[in-house]
């Protein structure tokens, strides 16, 4: 059952150094302040996982807090490249960063195959491209029925998992609504669970195309309004895309990053614009 | 500002500009397309989706490569979140693909993962995305706003998305659905319609030569039935400059 608790807190039981760790969402609901906590926190050796990394991940990387990271696409949405991402991968800074790289269709199958309790996913994608040749968790398999072959690729299931939503009760049940991505997958493939949330009510009232995901499958639940800022939260925040376009400038140079990074350790509330 | 000269093929009083031509191009690729998924990525394929769309394609859904199934003037008409495309639109044959190559080989094949070395690149990019499903689940074309021997090169680093001959080498799981359409530029638009799938030259946009095409093109293409790019009609020009992109942000991605 999800207890209630600060997103320090949270943060502190649930994280721990080496863990797998994905915080999803995608263009809505990013949990980037639990991002920014775990920077706090000063965690390392993290391998990330996340269909589309953005700023978020970007700045976890570039503050030394992942070893590893396991996507599909990554970059500044509408703005362009992630720049801490490419100095880790082309110059190792601050640490090195193992990339494992999969198609949108491939990380989303594993996170299906964790979700169900599944070793692994298959699918009909990566063959003829270079992907097998380089990432060693996408295989060949045979169909056993037509002799296909086809991709094979494991099951995600990370040590923890980490979402925005618009609210929960006090029980712990947990609401999302609008563009979701692969959230439920990512909550229910994991050992653990944090979900920031806008706010906790005294009861849910139903959304059009509401999803809930029941406390039982939640560990955490911490009140953060304005958690997932730049990104947005439907029926609470716009989208601050002026954030995304600052964030290119302050990333593009190690000293100025660092400085952001020094306000972040520092609990100044930071935005980038 | 320098403009692509006139064609006696168009009927506008005005100088038409290279980054419309491209928006023509682009929008020529859903030409009988029937009710498909189009999935621009960038501005001048989408800008070319609505004006296809507005015009000789009526059936066309676009989406937004987010949720939202949009009609040509960006207003929501349908739902369609990641599940929904994997239901509705995976299913062969439904969705044309647009995307973006940061390198493209004589053979259609795809890069947009990494310059050099994968583990240790020269350049990260931005990653595969979905390009390993797209190109060998449904029809695929490329954008690239500027032609030039960077981008079409000899051999890809990393293959993202599938191209003719590795689709071949690969069998059936490959080769069955793949459907690499066409490529087009700022300087020409290309295809694969050659005894072995190598890349043809299909026309050059007015003002440009096919010289000038083939030096930017680090391997030999196919000249033998180049045409001219045609020109957008008075409607089409209309539509371009009033109704899909009134505030020319065309000319950003293409500059005259």
């Amino acid at each position: 059952m999800a207890e209630i608790a600060s997103l320090s807190a949270a943060v502190a039981d649930l994280v721990r150094d080496g863990d797998v760790v994905a915080l999803e969402g995608f263009t809505h609901l990013i949990p980037v302040a639990a991002g920014h906590e775990i920077i706090r926190q000063r965690r390392r050796e993290l391998t990330l996982v996340r269909m589309t990394p953005d700023i978020v991940y970007d700045q976890l990387i570039g503050a030394g807090c992942a070893r590893k990271l396991i996507f599909s696409w990554g970059g500044n949405p509408g703005v362009g490249s992630l720049h801490r991402f490419r100095d880790a991968v082309q110059h190792g800074w601050p640490v090195p960063l193992e990339i494992e790289e999969h198609s949108h269709a491939g990380m989303a199958n594993r996170y299906v195959a964790g979700a169900s309790g599944l070793p692994f996913a298959v699918l009909r994608g990566y063959v003829g491209t270079d992907l097998p040749n380089v990432t060693d968790t996408i295989k060949p398999i045979t169909c056993p029925f037509t002799g296909e072959t086809l991709t094979a690729v494991p099951a995600i299931n990370p040590d923890v998992a980490i979402v925005h939503a618009q609210r929960a009760d006090r029980a712990g049940n947990v609401q999302m609504w609008g563009l979701v991505g692969v959230q439920k997958e990512a909550v229910l493939a994991a050992r653990r669970s944090l979900v920031t949330v806008e706010e906790v009510v005294d009861e849910l009232e139903p959304v059009p195309g509401g999803m809930v995901l029941p406390s039982w499958a939640v560990d955490r639940v911490a009140e953060v309004p304005g958690g997932a800022h730049p990104s947005y939260a439907q029926g609470y925040s716009e989208r601050d895309n002026a954030y995304y376009a600052a964030w290119d400038t302050i990333s593009r140079d190690r000293d100025e990053f660092e400085r952001w990074v020094e306000r972040v350790r520092s609990g100044e509330v930071v935005r980038a614009s | 500002m320098t403009t692509a000269r006139r064609s006696e093929s168009s009927d506008n009083g005005d100088d038409v500009t290279r980054a419309e031509v491209a928006v023509v191009a682009c929008a020529e690729l859903f030409r009988d397309a029937g009710e498909i998924v189009a999935s621009p990525m960038g501005l001048i394929p989408s800008l070319g989706a609505k004006l296809a769309r507005l015009t000789f394609a009526p059936g066309l859904l676009l989406s937004d490569g987010e949720a939202y199934l949009l009609d040509a003037d960006g207003q929501v008409e349908g739902w369609q979140p990641f599940k929904k495309v994997l239901d509705v639109v995976v299913p062969h044959g439904t969705r044309h693909v647009v995307m973006g190559a940061n390198q493209i080989d004589r053979f259609g094949n795809q890069n947009i993962s990494a310059i050099g070395d994968h583990a240790r690149p020269d350049r990260q990019l931005l990653g595969v995305r979905g390009a390993p499903g797209n190109t060998v689940n449904h029809r695929t074309s490329y954008w690239t706003p500027k032609h030039s021997k960077r981008v079409f090169v000899d051999a890809v680093d990393v293959v993202s998305g599938v191209g003719y001959d590795n689709a071949h080498k690969a069998g059936q799981a490959a080769s069955r659905f793949h459907d690499v359409h066409r490529v087009v530029t700022n300087l020409a638009v290309l295809d694969f319609d050659t005894p072995d799938r190598s890349m043809r030259l299909v026309s050059v946009h007015p003002g440009v030569s096919v010289d000038e095409v083939l030096e930017q093109t680090s391997f030999p293409l196919d000249t033998s039935r180049t045409t001219e790019t045609r020109l957008p009609d008075a409607e089409e020009l209309r539509l371009i400059r009033e109704v899909v992109d009134p505030k020319t942000t065309r000319d950003k991605e293409v500059p005259s």
